[in-house]
């Protein structure tokens, strides 16, 4: 069996955008029935907040209706493009809403707990998003906690290399290094699952 | 920076960690063309795409669904504002791609990274003709900007030249013009004074006349082809008495001027202390006038004013102390015929 038709989440098949170009509202229901799951997780880590998460996803969501045209499947799948909309705008209105100088760490904390306390699968992850997810999160926690926690404060709160120096109040190269060497090591894990998947 | 720091930074670029400027060096460093870096930012966007699924997933609540079916508008609409823009929105649905690739899948044609390859290197090769271009054409702008600029500044230059010229001849001809109203005023004022001068000289010459004619005894002939040409002139023949039998005189009277002369040819010498005086007899002797004859001198003209002479018959000259008398008391010299 093909391993990309097996991906609901993670290889949303660019057909289903095609379709949703031409204004067919049950693409539109199935993509996010597909994604949302995903995207409400991200949004919820970044933002620590459930109820601004929905908020943010609606836009989203509703974003993705009126530009899908401009999507181009040449240029990165499907799930891609909805992760990094999702998570640009999400860290965009977690600085606008530090600006106003609201604090979010306690909420952090606490909707990061949930999540841990909330594992449950949804209830349209399919056997290979399930593969997937724990491919990475195997890849993820395999990370020494000090390069988990780097590339977290980068990619969930969107802070560059200083400000996490900054706040770990740890020098710029050794932040630095630690991003790298994460990164590298998820890289190669990846490859490696990857390669193991299709040996199978 | 160097290639190297570049592809150091590419999993930060990935990972969402570069500050601005070095984000921005690294996509100017990609859209150079160079290949590793690009390759590996394709492999590191893939992962960090990924990296959501490593969280504990989250299912949304069931109302959002409804929220977002609900929402939409009934046909895509790309071209819509969007309902609550971002403040500074860092990425837009489709640019990210421009910088982020999928995860190799075994499903995607082995062709597909070439063929991005190929694109990205004909974007790179479109691009920087199009900045040559456009910089060329800048150049070339920009120097016909300067020369139009020299050009202009050299028009200009001229222009004054010849709007000083225009001024000074502008000048130049109003001087003229004052001088010429000057050369007119005076002009006016020389013919004006030419005129009094011609009107002088015709007074002049009238009272030339008059004292030529004044003086027309002096050359007997000349006095008396004037005396002659006077027209309804009366004339009076006087002839010498026994003192001076040689003597005649011819007496002359124009009545319109009552001017009358007294012409005497022969008469003796009228000794120091005498004078001869002529005399209008009507009823009684009335003095017309005086004269002497200088040693020499044969003949002479007496012109008087005489107003009654129209009414005298007889005219007689006497021989009278000097200073003359009111009666005739000295010998006759001439006497006319009654």
């Amino acid at each position: 069996m093909d391993k990309a038709s097996q991906y609901t989440t993670s290889m949303i098949d660019p057909a289903l955008l095609a379709r949703v170009m031409t204004g067919d509202q049950q693409a539109f229901s199935q993509l996010y029935d597909h994604s949302s799951t995903l995207l409400f997780t991200l949004a919820v880590r970044i933002l620590g907040n459930r109820e601004e998460a929905a908020e943010l996803l609606q836009d989203v969501y509703l974003e993705v209706w009126r530009k899908v045209s401009r999507y181009d499947v040449g240029r990165g799948t499907p799930i891609a493009w909805l992760v990094t909309l999702t998570k640009s705008r999400a860290i965009d209105r977690l600085r606008a809403r530090a600006s106003r100088g609201y604090g979010s760490t306690n909420q952090l904390e606490s909707e990061t707990a949930a999540q841990m306390a909330d594992p449950g699968p949804s209830p349209l992850e399919t056997q290979a998003d399930q593969e997937l997810r724990s491919a990475v999160g195997t890849a993820v926690s395999g990370l020494p906690q000090a390069q988990q926690q780097a590339i977290a404060l980068a990619y969930y709160e969107g802070l560059s290399h200083s400000e996490i120096a900054s706040r770990l109040n740890q020098p710029l190269g050794t932040v630095k290094t630690r991003i790298k060497l994460g990164m590298s090591k998820l890289r190669e894990s990846l490859q490696q699952w990857r390669n193991h998947g299709d040996l199978q | 920076m160097t290639h190297e720091e570049l592809e150091d930074s590419v999993p930060l670029y990935a990972a969402g960690a570069l500050d601005k400027v070095e984000r921005q060096a690294l996509e100017a460093h990609l859209l150079s063309g160079c290949a590793s870096c690009h390759s590996a930012l394709k492999d590191y966007q893939s992962i960090a795409a990924l990296l959501p699924l490593s969280l504990s997933p989250i299912t949304p609540p069931r109302s959002l669904k409804a929220r977002v079916m609900a929402e939409r508008n009934p046909m895509p609409l790309p071209a819509v504002t969007e309902k609550k823009e971002p403040a500074k929105p860092s990425l837009e649905p489709g640019e990210w791609m421009e910088h982020l690739f999928p995860p190799v899948a075994p499903a995607r044609s082995s062709s597909l990274p070439w063929a991005l390859g190929f694109a990205a290197l004909l974007i790179l090769a479109v691009g920087g003709y199009v900045a040559w271009s456009l910089s060329t054409q800048r150049s070339i702008a920009t120097s016909n900007i300067q020369q139009l600029e020299t050009s202009l500044q050299e028009k200009s230059a001229k222009l004054a030249d010849v709007s000083r010229e225009v001024a000074d001849q502008a000048k130049t001809l109003a001087e003229l013009r004052n001088e010429l109203e000057q050369r007119t005023i005076e002009a006016t004022a020389v013919k004006e004074q030419l005129a009094r001068r011609e009107a002088e000289l015709e007074d002049t010459r009238v009272e030339l006349t008059q004292r030529n004619a004044a003086r027309i005894g002096k050359t007997p002939q000349d006095e008396l082809a004037t005396l002659l040409k006077i027209p309804n002139v009366t004339a009076v023949s006087l002839t010498g008495s026994d003192m001076a039998k040689r003597a005649v005189g011819f007496l002359l009277y124009d009545a319109r001027t009552q001017n009358a002369w007294l012409y005497s040819i022969n008469l003796p010498e009228s000794p120091p202390g005498t004078t001869y005086q002529l005399w209008a007899i009507h009823d009684k002797p009335v003095s017309i006038g005086t004269f002497n004859m200088d040693p020499g001198e044969t003949s002479h003209l007496l012109t008087k004013k005489a107003p009654r002479f129209a009414a005298a018959k007889t005219f007689a000259v006497s021989l009278e102390p000097s200073g003359g008398r009111p009666q005739p008391t000295g010998p006759i010299f001439l006497l006319s015929r009654s």
